[in-house]
């Protein structure tokens, strides 16, 4: 999967977790930049991401993911 | 989804509730469900929902996080039909919110607590080692400890409580020698399980987490990652069965269950078309595969029948060609006896439907309906929403779980009644017959020779009162649904005047088919709850029971009765019961009910063809 797919299809998760259509993200984007990205929806958006990208993400990675760019990284890493 | 979405948009609020119920019913993966949850959000407490709905106030006492679990429950205990008020009490403090009298659980008042506790929550192990001995008396303190808090909690709020029970481990340090070893944490919990269900009292409910987590499997149902991370007790992946199954408890608590199972016949209980095939040919029993899966689904079937579910057919059929392989193949399992309803015609089913529901005098939304063909399936669907359909897939290998898993029949206990209710209705249908033969209607009222017995109530009476109070819908002039901690509070109360009647007639016994409270009020006797059981309309029970709450009120010195109507959207029969009864209109209460009152001076009793007799 190339970049700009998944790109594509991070930023829909992201609209749908966080209910925002219109929301864009960056590679710097991070939970402060996010109305409503918690410690709750934080799980709720790494369970959709684990189902939307079929990856598993393990447990030092479920808490290290602090900003965008690295959970694009991650995605590609186990996608590709 | 989109729909929902776009009636939202439209302000439509009551296609947005409807839809948003109906997808909650069937939602299976956790990012839907968070969707379905914050549309729930959105929608707020706005437009109309649904039904009459009960508001259920709930108090989440978790072992584990229950911060993400709490959306998804209300969200699905909505969609059993009842309002929630959520209380959640913070991680970890159900041992305080319980002990403390001052803590906002106690002060909350919950109707139910849901105690969600996992292994973690374990006051003590067994040590390496112990023998079954010391392992059993661990088993008793640790099934204690929570029966104790169970009853600390109880005792303060009389609410009825769901207690968790726990799953095996995850993994097996000792390997197969577990199974002989009963200090070995999975074998103990097992242990811990079955005191738990021995020795819960009434007010505790079990939610069977071990059997859950069993068929989902252990590893499934447990992520260690989410469980390090957050304290998760389930994974996101059996979140939905988990709190689904709670929801139907709560459900069942509150009158939400089914009652009636409606099956098709061809290609549902047998493979192929009778009319067709011939009774030889349809495929039914052992030495084919087919037919031993169908065979299996009517044993399933059949065992729902036999914990009191009944049992209708409703099949495109001649009527000969669908009894058919009732009376000749030895290899069914069903019996045309197992039916209280037969309707094998050619007219659409979802008319079939209604004339079986009138016929039993049930509602529709205590109804299962399940047909292997989509379209009938989609018919009733459209025509009755409130029908519950199954959705078959087409393999009838598949059907008991399919039927299992949409969790339709959940109760909270079983009477005597519920065992015997097939014999019951199948009486009703005689007395049926017998009334069309007899011409005038109060010579065949005393043709049936009834007997009743009635009483104030009693302990041994109480599950069967309670069940009553929280499923009656049609003759139930104000639907006050009650738990049993209620009710036997009520009954121990002198300010209350509580009576039931059981009937008896030539068919047999109709059981206990009437229950009234009263609330002595100075001169007054209020009547806060009046029902009966359908199965007795038109029988006089009701002329019979205001005979003796007349008697009652005039030996406690009251003057006058004073009853209500409370209408909802099942309960017009009663609607007029007050002024048939000689009662007089005392004016209009704010939200469509009706108050009348009764002096009893003068009050000249009714002559209903019954016996009261002590016992029968």
């Amino acid at each position: 999967m190339n970049q700009e797919a998944i790109w594509e299809k991070l930023t829909e998760t992201f609209r749908e977790v966080f209910d925002e259509p219109d929301l864009v993200v960056r590679s710097e984007t991070t939970a402060k930049d996010v109305l409503d990205w918690d410690s709750l929806t934080h799980i709720q958006l790494l369970v959709a991401l684990e189902q939307t990208f079929e990856v598993r993400f393990n447990t030092g990675e479920v808490a290290g993911l602090a900003d965008v760019g690295a959970m694009i990284e991650l995605i590609a890493s186990k996608v590709n | 989804m989109q729909q929902l979405k776009a009636s939202i948009k439209a302000k439509d609020y009551v296609s947005a509730w409807s839809r948003l119920m109906a997808l909650a019913d069937t939602v299976s993966d956790y990012p839907s469900l968070t969707s379905l949850c914050r549309l729930r959000k959105k929608l707020g407490d706005v437009g109309q929902r649904p039904g009459s709905r009960r508001v259920v106030r709930i108090a989440v006492l978790g072992g584990a996080s229950t911060e993400l679990l709490e959306d998804p429950l209300r969200l699905l205990i909505e969609s059993q039909g009842l309002d929630v008020v959520l209380q959640c009490s913070e991680y970890n403090t159900f041992v305080q919110e319980i002990l403390d009298p001052t803590s906002e659980t106690i002060a909350f008042k919950p109707d139910v607590a849901l105690l969600m506790v996992t292994a973690a929550n374990i006051p003590r192990w067994p040590k390496s080692g112990d023998d079954v001995n010391a392992v059993n008396h661990t088993v008793d303190e640790v099934a204690d400890y929570w029966l104790n808090l169970c009853a600390r909690l109880h005792k303060q709020t009389s609410c009825e409580i769901i207690l968790d029970n726990f799953h095996a481990m995850p993994t097996r340090p000792m390997g197969n020698l577990a199974a002989k070893t009963p200090w070995e944490s999975s074998q103990f919990l097992a242990r811990v399980n079955l005191r738990l269900g021995e020795k819960s009292p009434a007010y505790v409910h079990i939610n069977d987490v071990a059997q859950l987590a069993n068929q989902y499997g252990v590893r499934n149902w447990f992520d260690p990652r989410y469980w390090f991370h957050a304290k998760q007790p389930v994974s996101f992946d059996c979140l939905i069965p988990y709190v689904r199954n709670l929801a139907r408890m709560v459900g069942a608590l509150f009158g939400c269950s089914a009652k009636c199972l409606v099956l098709d016949l061809d290609n549902t209980l047998w493979g192929g078309v009778v009319g067709d095939d011939g009774v030889e040919g349809i495929r039914i029993g052992e030495g084919d595969a087919v037919g031993e899966a169908f065979k299996a689904f009517q044993e399933y079937v059949l065992k729902l029948k036999q914990r009191g579910v009944m049992l209708a057919v409703c099949s495109k059929n001649e009527e000969a060609n669908a009894l058919a392989p009732f009376q000749e193949l030895s290899d069914m399992v069903l019996k045309r006896d197992d039916f209280v309803a037969f309707v094998a015609n050619w007219e659409p089913k979802p008319d079939n439907i209604a004339a079986i529901a009138s016929q039993l005098n049930i509602g529709l939304s205590v109804m299962v309906f399940v047909d292997d063909n989509p379209a009938e399936r989609e018919h009733v669907r459209q025509r009755w929403p409130e029908v519950r359909v199954v959705e078959l897939s087409d393999d009838p290998a598949d059907y008991p779980r399919i039927l299992d898993d949409a969790g339709c029949f959940e109760v909270m206990s079983i009477s005597a009644e519920d065992q015997a209710r097939t014999q019951q209705y199948q009486q009703n249908a005689e007395r049926s017959q017998l009334q069309e033969s007899a011409g005038d209607y109060q010579d065949y009222l005393k043709s049936l020779d009834q007997r009743a017995v009635i009483r104030p109530f009693e302990k041994k009476h109480i599950e069967r009162i309670t069940q009553l109070i929280n499923k009656s819908n049609q003759f139930n002039l104000t639907t006050l649904r009650l738990t049993r901690s209620q009710v036997e509070a009520i009954m121990n109360d002198d300010s209350y005047v509580t009576v039931y009647v059981r009937l008896a007639d030539r068919f047999g016994d109709n059981g206990l088919i009437s229950v009234l409270i009263g609330k002595h009020v100075d001169e007054v006797i209020e009547i806060e709850l009046w029902l009966m059981s359908c199965r007795v309309l038109k029988r006089n029970v009701e002329m019979l029971l205001l005979n003796h709450v007349v008697d009652m009120a005039r030996s406690r010195g009251a003057v006058s009765l004073q009853g209500m109507y409370l209408p909802t959207p099942k309960n017009g029969l009663v609607k007029n019961l007050y002024p048939t009864l000689g009662f007089q209109d005392a004016g209009d209460m704010h939200d469509g009910g009706k108050k009348f009152g009764l002096a009893i001076e003068n009050y000249d009793p009714f002559s209903a063809p019954i016996a009261i007799v002590d016992d029968y």
